[in-house]
């Protein structure tokens, strides 16, 4: 077998090939700006060259002669659009900065103008055309520019619950045989999914058609009705297909309301494809944050004393903020526990969720100062880790509902060749090339939100699911076919699945990990009515259901245990009882613990997550050990990894190709984030600098030779019907701290500042 | 030495661009015939915005259009023609996502004029599949799992199939050199070799 | 992109007088452009960068020149030559390693196959500000209006060739092996063909660094020819990833060499400099030496003794030394 399909383990899946695997290769997947319209009109985003300060006029006469011109908007003559809430604050929007609404000037890149043409050429070159004029004041960039404004989170952000402590730090690092204190760095990062940042508007009437490629597709759609004013039954938002997302299509960014405002106005379908440059600024980003860490220990290396202070650049218009204290002060047995995140304000957009939001940067900083520890008690880091390994966390002593990680360590150490490295560094070379070999801790929350499904069974084991999930590269397409295939008895090749559009069913917003675990849980819950009907036509004295719960629409929980069980079912017998073809359900799931009004909500688009450090009492985390060999060339610096290995352990694999595809890109993105990844600001003007691809630098093939990803069979009965922790984002986590503790192992050299470049090696 | 006069016509010009009515023969032939055919006299200044007309071959169909002289091979397939399967990831060949075949090689379809293309076969996504069967590169991405969002999978595809061409494909190393032409932000890199290294000799066989 | 008119040039002639239409004396700035495999022009075209209101399209003369031919003991390439083409040349790759290495080292296979040795050696800077027109403050694209790179981020930038005016680094990789193999460029023009030394194409930006070349309007690169063959060479180049990325730092190398002895020597560097960068002085010092090591770290401090670092770019003094000390050492060992 492949290595692609690897061959199931217990709790595992098919490694069945993708669903949505022929669109795909056949370019017939239609992604947002794939899909045709009816003579549309071309958009073009002019976005501002100052940070900060006010627009004083336009100049448009140029612009607006060129051939094919439509309109030009500005902030004189578009509609204003209302302000919703921030995401952040259980509203929708990326940032509340507003463009278009006032002259007023928050962050580099803001939209100032969108020209509309007849062709997508003729709105290009009038934008370009299009003269701003300005009033400048100096902005403020980053941390340590003057003028930036630092707080607690706590209280500015409600995703930001609490600054986790417990027993006496201050004391316990005091008293502790070993200390140690160190700040670490991580840098402005940008997503740069392959698909740009497009939207379409098509009016029929006063129904708001809009393709664009998003995670949240029900809170897309009711983010724009609020800044229209119109009602959300009159938004329908559809993409089948997302070319990539990193959470930076999870939330509503301002330019879909504009478009749509426009196309409205011009009583024509409008599309933008914003340029790769204008989504460095229209959109999100991860925002640079600096770490301190105080660690005490015992010589026989059991930690006794953590602190974690964070901070985190946000924008002056919101306090977004990533908190990642909560999983660091949980990760690791340790008696006295102190933290603190603050948000520090800037003029720049505001960021958002990136791939693993807290844990990057946060796990980073935890995870390198572990192998800076290890080695000041010279200790071999994985025991380091065994040796503070719990299944408590130390906060609140809620048990973990499970925890792989030392069986993960143990996999991937034997897998990787752990025992052939050399405690101290630059003990092993080949050729030009130093090599280091280095290994972190990989974790993320499990998280999960209420979800929503519709199913449909025919009499001939043809099924049908809908549910505006969203599959971003995810595999969901593929996963939500089998977990319904299993449950309703059928082949996986006779169901097909309908995702991303809000004609169907509504899941949560496809981030944090979650939506194999929300989308499967509700499908698996909707086929599990669909077996209660068909079982009790076959055994109406088994167990009588409430009859209401028979009905379209209502119930999760199914009555009898036969549906739940692994019980085969007599498909054709049950419905020539019932004297019915197909079977269609509609039902919804709520995990345990979430808050009552967690459907309603969703069906506004708002998400109610669950899970983490606090799931019924528990805590629910996926876990990982990330191995990197990694070489220096001792004469040019150049750092390159030739190998990387990861074994991971997240609950039930629902399809162990998905799966291993997924914890290989996340490896290989954990890996970038340490060594390529970076967005430049030019402080002078807070603007972002290396706005492009051939700038910002990703990994390309010849970077990847070689990305063994190990999944661990891992049983956990305390966290959703499916059994699923969700992997999307643990692989990434982790990966940094293991390239510079290879990084040290091959140099000698600690690096605590990102991204790792050749001139900062000194071999 | 080279020579440097090879070509030789009365004013050497084609202008295709403003000649609307004439266009379609004169530029329909491919480049090397083009200088042997009747020139067109350079004519006074026309307007550049106004849109003119060619003929793209695409996957062995010739397809008439009028369009913006600026327009890319890129948005005359995507906008004009419908075949949406290579996609646009930069617009300013950094990425590899619009890659197609022209005459048979690889080349970013964003970097290319339309115009330029004329005469030209340029082969898509769309243009691999034999009917319902599956060109082996696009059943060895599927069988090898090499790609998550699918988004820069056609170019990598295409990209794919010349490098087995070139002769690109005879070693690891050698496929992740001559592939690090299309980026992959899912990174199904390792994926990509796979296929590749699966497809190569039933395509290498014909 | 500004509207243009398209026209498709058949032969030299036509192309030479519609290029010398423009007039002007700055062919990089011209309104009359050719466009060849259009990866520069293109892209600076969908920037705004360049804004010609003629595009001559040039590929028709391809046939003519993209020959590649190994006369005698020169090599002659035609300046229509795809980078991949000249790259994958078997012959090429055994008797000047240092040219096939530096093409196929640069951009892409997709790029390589596209653009054409001629196109290549005038591609522009990729200076970001000079690439993001909404930077009022570029010399390069405003003459008198200042340089955003001088104290803004510019790890890329150069630390030789620069002036006041401008730090822009030539982005090129193949030009570092023809100006270290003392190749020659033959530029046609109206009035007939010239042929220069490489090393005299291009221009350092002093106070004028929008003029890049010394191209006259009208005229086209047809050819490059490299006197001699030099199979001991080497193109070492050093970036953050693997491949697809412009050089932090590269070096082009060339030895003759008997018993260990240096007879002569090339030395040329790129991502460092604003223009193809010929360090003569430097490799002077190995005429008749015997190769080691410590000769190697003198060739290389002199290559980098009048280098000019900036806040970011410091390192690549350094690290151009460690480059141009590997690249002799790999030279100099290498089983010819």
């Amino acid at each position: 077998m492949s290595t692609a399909a690897p061959a199931p383990k217990a709790n595992m899946g098919q490694p069945v090939p993708r669903y949505d695997g022929v669109a795909k290769v056949t370019g017939h997947a239609q992604y947002a700006a794939d899909v045709p319209l009816a003579n549309p009109a071309y958009a073009y985003l002019v976005t501002s060259s100052i940070a900060k300060g006010r627009i004083d006029g336009f100049d448009l006469t140029e612009a607006k002669t060129m051939r094919g011109v439509i309109d030009i908007f500005t902030h004189e003559n578009a509609e204003k659009l209302k302000e919703i809430k921030f995401f952040s604050n259980g509203g929708y929007a990326s940032t509340t900065i507003v463009p278009l609404n006032s002259p007023e000037i928050a962050h580099e890149g803001e939209i100032v103008a969108v020209v509309v043409a007849e062709t997508f050429e003729a709105a290009r070159d009038a934008a370009h055309r299009v003269k701003v004029k300005y009033t400048a004041e100096t902005p403020t960039t980053t941390f340590d520019s003057p003028g930036t404004t630092s707080a607690r989170a706590k209280g500015q952000n409600a995703m930001f619950k609490e600054d986790p402590k417990v027993g006496d730090f201050a004391n316990a690092f005091d008293q502790a045989e070993v200390k140690f204190t160190a700040t670490y760095e991580t840098p402005t990062q940008h997503h740069n999914p392959m698909e740009l940042f497009a939207t379409s508007c098509v009016w029929n009437g006063d129904q708001l058609t809009i393709y664009e490629p998003s995670q949240f597709v029900y809170g897309l759609k009711n983010g724009v009705a609020q800044q229209l004013g119109i009602d959300a039954d009159k938004v329908r938002v559809i993409n089948a297909y997302v070319g990539g997302a990193f959470g930076s299509k999870g939330s509503t960014t301002p330019r879909t309301a504009i478009i749509a405002s426009l196309a409205r106005r011009l009583n024509r379908p409008v599309k933008l494809v914003a340029s790769r440059d204008q989504g460095f600024t229209i959109a999100t980003y991860r925002a640079e944050t600096r770490h301190d860490i105080q660690i005490g220990a015992s010589r026989d290396g059991r930690l006794v004393a953590l602190r974690h202070e964070g901070e985190e650049i946000s924008s002056r218009a919101d306090a977004y903020c990533v908190g990642g204290t909560k999983t660091t002060t949980r990760l690791y047995a340790c008696p006295n526990v102190d933290s603190l995140v603050s948000i520090v304000r800037a003029d720049r957009n505001t960021p958002g969720f990136m791939r693993s939001p807290p844990e990057v940067p946060y796990v980073f900083a935890l995870e390198s100062a572990m192998d800076e520890l290890a080695v000041e008690l010279k200790m071999d880091p994985i025991e380091l880790r065994r040796v503070n390994d719990t299944t408590k966390e130390p906060i609140s002593g809620k048990p973990y509902t499970s925890r792989s990680l030392m069986a993960c360590f143990d996999e991937g150490a034997k897998t990787f060749g752990w025992d052939k490295r050399a405690a101290t560094p630059k003990s092993l070379a080949d050729g030009d090339w130093l090599i280091g070999y280095g290994c972190a801790t990989a974790c993320y929350p499990t998280q999960m939100g209420a979800a929503a499904a519709r199913v449909r069974l025919q009499r001939d084991g043809r099924a049908r699911v809908e549910i505006a999930g969203h599959d971003l590269g995810t595999g969901a397409y593929t996963v939500i076919a089998q977990a319904a295939a299993e449950r309703l008895g059928i082949p996986y090749e006779k169901v097909s699945v309908s995702l991303g559009d809000t004609r169907l069913p509504p899941a949560p917003v496809a981030g944090g990990s979650n939506s194999t675990a929300s989308t499967c849980s509700a499908v698996i819950t909707v086929c599990d009515q669909i077996r209660h009907r068909l079982f009790q036509a076959l055994m109406p004295n088994e167990t009588l259901a409430d009859k209401a719960k028979e009905t379209v629409g209502v119930g999760q929980t199914p009555a009898s245990k036969a549906e739940q069980s692994g019980q085969p079912l007599d498909r054709e017998k049950a419905f020539d009882a019932l004297g019915v073809s197909a079977i269609e359900e509609y039902g919804e799931w709520k995990p345990e613990g979430a808050p009552k009004d967690s459907l309603q909500a969703l069906h506004s688009g708002l998400v109610r997550m669950v899970g983490g450090p606090d799931l019924g009492g528990k805590i629910a985390y996926a876990f990982g050990a990330e191995f990197v060999e990694l070489r220096v060339n001792r004469f040019t610096h150049e750092i390159r990894v030739p190998r990387l290995v990861g074994a991971f352990a997240a609950g039930r694999i629902m399809n162990p190709r998905t799966a291993r595809s997924q914890l290989m890109g996340g490896l290989i993105w954990g890996m970038s984030s340490a060594l390529f990844e970076a967005t430049e600001l030019d402080e002078r003007y807070a603007r972002y600098v290396n706005d492009n691809l051939a700038d910002y630098l990703v990994p390309v093939n010849a970077d990847t030779p070689s990305v063994d990803v190990i999944l661990l069979s891992e049983t956990d009965e305390h966290i959703d019907p499916a059994g699923v922790k969700g992997l999307g984002e643990l692989g990434n986590v982790g990966t940094a701290a293991a390239v510079c503790n290879a990084i040290y192992n091959a140099t000698g050299q600690r690096i605590r500042k990102l991204p790792v470049r050749l001139e900062k090696i000194e071999v | 030495m080279s020579d440097k006069s090879s070509s030789s016509n009365a004013s050497g010009f084609n202008r295709r661009a403003f000649m609307a009515a004439a266009a379609g023969t004169a530029v329909a032939a491919p480049l090397t015939a083009r200088a042997a055919g009747p020139a067109a006299t350079p004519s006074a200044a026309q307007d550049p915005q106004l849109p003119v007309d060619l003929t793209l071959r695409v996957n062995g169909q010739n397809r008439q259009l009028n369009l913006d002289a600026r327009t890319t091979v890129l948005d005359a397939l995507r906008e004009r023609l419908g075949f949406t399967g290579s996609k646009k990831g930069c617009d300013h060949g950094q990425c590899g996502a619009c890659t197609v075949l022209i005459d048979g090689r690889r080349v970013l379809s964003c970097l290319t004029l339309a115009l330029v293309a004329q005469g030209h076969e340029i082969t898509t996504i769309e243009g691999l599949a034999d009917g319902d069967k599956l060109h082996p590169m696009q059943q060895a991405f599927i069988d090898q799992d090499a790609f998550q969002c699918g988004y820069c999978t056609p170019g990598q595809i295409v990209s794919a199939v010349a490098c087995v061409k070139e002769g690109h494909a005879n070693s690891d190393d050698d496929i992740r050199e001559y592939m690090s032409g299309n980026i992959c932000r899912c990174a199904a890199y390792p994926n990509i070799v796979a296929a590749i290294k699966q497809a190569a000799p039933e395509i290498l066989k014909g | 992109m500004q509207p243009f008119v398209f026209q498709s040039a058949n032969d030299p002639s036509a192309a030479m007088q519609a290029l010398a239409a423009s007039g002007g004396n700055n062919v990089t700035e011209a309104p009359v452009q050719a466009l060849a495999g259009g990866t520069t022009l293109i892209d600076l075209m969908k920037l705004d960068v360049m804004r010609p209101s003629t595009v001559i399209d040039i590929n028709p003369l391809s046939g003519a020149w993209s020959q590649i031919n190994l006369e005698g003991e020169n090599l002659r390439l035609g300046a229509m030559a795809r980078m991949a083409d000249v790259a994958a040349h078997p012959e090429i790759q055994k008797a000047y390693p240092v040219v096939a290495d530096s093409l196929k080292l640069a951009a892409s296979a997709q790029l390589r196959n596209m653009a054409t040795l001629g196109g290549n050696v005038l591609q522009r800077t990729r200076c970001t500000y000079f690439r993001d027109i909404s930077y009022g403050n570029c010399n390069k694209r405003n003459p008198g209006s200042g340089c955003a790179a001088m104290e803004g981020v510019n790890r890329m930038h150069a630390v030789l060739g620069t002036s006041d005016q401008c730090i822009a680094t030539y982005a090129g990789d193949f030009a570092q092996s023809l100006i270290a193999l003392d190749g020659t460029v033959e530029i046609i023009g109206k009035s007939g063909t010239r042929s220069i030394a490489f090393a005299q194409l291009h221009r350092q930006p002093g106070n004028s660094p929008q003029i890049e070349t010394t191209l006259a309007p009208g005229e086209l690169i047809s050819g490059f020819m490299i006197p001699g063959r030099w199979p001991r060479s080497v193109y070492l180049k050093a970036r953050d990833r693997q491949s697809y990325e412009f050089a932090l730092a590269s070096a082009a190398v060339a030895l003759d060499m008997q018993n260990g002895v240096v007879r002569d020597a090339r030395l040329a560097l790129g991502g460092v400099a604003t223009v193809p960068w010929r360090a003569r002085e430097a490799e002077g010092l190995l005429k008749e030496q015997k190769f080691d090591d410590a000769l190697a770290e003198r060739v290389a401090d002199a290559a980098f003794a009048g280098a000019t670092p900036r806040h970011h770019n410091a390192f690549k003094i350094a690290l151009g030394k460690r480059v141009v000390a590997r690249a002799l050492y790999q030279a100099a060992t290498m089983e010819v």
